[in-house]
This record gives structure tokens, C-alpha cells and sequence, in this order.
């Protein structure tokens, strides 16, 4: 195993804490045509999987209530959450069964 | 300079956007055997596409030449064919429409379902909805040729994009259903979306 010496160590570069705020130039919401939601919450059991695999951050966990949090603006619907929630307490449905949460654009983005 | 018909076709990106390329080729080419002036593009704003993105897909009929030359958008579409029917939801498909435009949807779903999801619902003359993903059973083309259309005006429509050219050809005097009927592939599925389209006036 190949050793770094002492002297040509590399300090850890800077740790960038997770984005904070929502990009409102780029809002996905309209590519979306499936979406997640919480179909069981009993069944839910934090396991944090929706929040490690979701590629837009969207899912966070609220820890004062214990639940989930989905961020509808920048979901895109791949829908990788449903497939990872380990307690399939996810599931998947049509947009139009829904009535609001996409934010209604001129274009395309 | 006579009058242009324009055709906007919003389809997703990259699972729909052969599929959508289709319709404005299969209706272009249609006219174009009535000796129209025609003109068939994709935007080029929407391009490259990626998964899910909403992309749009132009189609311009003039019984003159198009002397449009560097509008590279339809700015006032008469007819608008929505491939996915979430897409009126996300998206204001109506934009620039003057009064009297035909909306033509792939849905299974009543008509007034959709209409619900657009506010300025009354520059529409008449909805159609066509339950296209059930006629084609579900088939969708899927180009990855990198051309972007250039090379792949072979096998046109043998997806969704049959029954919806045929459901857009029943509300609308686009071109007629012969034109049309070596150009398409799925001939069976063009004639059941003319036949299955529910027409439906709005105001």
C-alpha cells in the first residue's frame, strides 16, 4: 500500500454543508409525470432511503415530526424513491390526480 | 403572405420525442402530397432534450411559400397536440393561441378533466381526447440515432403518434385521412384514433 508521507499530505479541502436553498431559476416540477407521495405513513419507518437515492435532494426528513418532507418543485418524477423505499410506504401516481403542485411555465424551463 | 396554419406539438423528451417528431413529419408530408408549402422542425431551444423534459415540435401548412424564414418558433399556433397529458398541467400550451384553436390530448381520461388544468381554456374552440398509449398499446419509438430527426423519416408512426394524427385530422381540416395513409406505418392504429377521438366544443 502506497503511503502518503507525513510532510505531503493533503489538508481536507473545505466541506460544502447540503444546498439550502431552492434554485427558483430551474424549477423541474413540469417534467414530471408520475409522482411519489406517502402512501402509508404508518408504515414509514425513516430508513432515509428516499432521501440517499433521490438525485434532486428532494425528499428531507423533518426530525422535530418524524415524517418525510417532499419538495414538489423540483421533483422530476424518476420515481427511484418508490423503487428504494424499503418500507413501500412510497407509491406512484398520475399528476393529474393531483390538483396542484406543478408551477405552470411559458416554456419548457 | 398567405396564411400560415402552425402546429405545436408538445411531447416528453427523449420517450416521446420520436414519437412527437412523427406527427409533425407524418402531417407535413401529408400536405405536402396536396401541394402545400409545409415546414416540419423541432425547437431548437428545447434541444438537447433530456428524460421527461417538455419539448416542442413545429408544423407550418400555407397554400403559398413560407417566407417565415428565421422564425424558428410558431408564435400563434392554431392547433396544439399534447402527447402526454400531464404536460397541460406544467406548461401554458395555449401561449400566443389566438381565438378558436383546437387542443388535441393523449388521455384517457374526460375531456373535462383536462380542461380543468387550463386557465385560459376559452381560446379553445374544441378539445379532442384520444386514448392514444391504449390504441398503440403502448408502443413508442425511441430514436438514439444523434441525428435529431435528420435521418429517421423512415417508419413514421408505428407508435402513439398514429391514433394522435388521427384524432387531429378528424377535428381539424389539416389534410385529409388518404393523404396520410402509405405515409403511416400502424395504418390500423390511425384509423381507430380518427374513429375512437372524442371531440368535445368548448364555450
Amino acid at each position: 500500500m502506497f503511503i502518503v508521507p507525513k510532510e505531503r499530505e493533503v489538508p481536507q479541502g473545505v466541506v460544502i454543508p447540503s444546498p439550502v436553498k431552492d434554485n427558483r431559476e430551474m424549477i423541474t416540477s413540469n417534467w414530471r409525470s408520475k409522482r411519489p407521495y406517502m402512501k402509508y405513513l404508518d408504515k414509514c419507518n425513516l430508513c432515509r432511503n428516499c432521501y440517499i437515492f433521490c438525485p434532486d435532494g428532494c425528499w428531507t426528513v423533518d426530525e422535530e415530526n418524524e415524517v418525510v418532507v417532499w419538495n414538489a418543485d423540483f421533483c422530476k418524477g424518476c420515481l427511484i424513491c418508490v423503487t428504494e423505499c424499503s418500507a413501500k410506504a412510497l407509491d406512484a401516481a398520475d399528476e393529474l390526480d393531483f390538483d396542484g403542485g406543478v408551477i405552470r411555465l411559458e416554456k419548457s424551463f | 403572405m398567405a396564411h400560415v396554419h402552425e402546429v405545436t406539438i408538445w411531447a416528453r423528451g427523449v420517450v416521446q420525442d420520436k414519437e412527437g417528431r412523427d406527427v409533425s413529419q407524418i402531417i407535413a408530408l401529408g400536405a405536402d402530397k396536396e401541394n402545400k408549402f409545409t415546414q416540419a422542425f423541432d425547437d431548437y431551444e428545447d434541444l438537447p432534450d433530456r428524460v421527461g423534459v417538455p419539448v416542442r415540435k413545429y408544423t407550418r401548412i400555407s397554400d403559398e411559400e413560407i417566407v417565415m424564414r428565421y422564425d424558428y418558433e410558431n408564435e400563434n399556433p392554431e392547433t396544439v397536440i399534447v402527447m402526454d397529458e400531464s404536460i397541460v398541467k406544467g406548461i401554458n400550451i395555449l401561449r400566443h393561441m389566438k381565438q378558436k384553436g383546437v387542443l388535441i390530448v393523449n388521455t384517457k381520461r374526460p375531456a373535462a378533466d383536462i380542461l380543468k388544468f387550463i386557465p385560459n381554456k376559452d381560446l379553445l374552440d374544441k378539445i379532442v381526447c384520444v386514448d392514444a398509449e391504449e390504441i398503440a398499446a403502448g408502443a413508442t419509438t425511441v430514436d438514439f440515432s444523434g441525428s435529431e430527426g435528420g435521418v429517421d423519416a423512415t417508419s413514421l408512426g408505428a407508435g402513439i403518434s398514429a391514433p394522435l394524427v388521427g384524432a387531429a385530422l378528424k377535428a381539424t381540416d389539416l389534410v385529409a385521412l388518404d393523404s396520410i395513409l402509405d405515409i403511416v406505418v400502424n395504418k390500423e392504429a390511425l384509423k381507430r384514433g380518427y374513429e375512437e377521438a372524442v371531440i368535445e366544443s368548448v364555450n
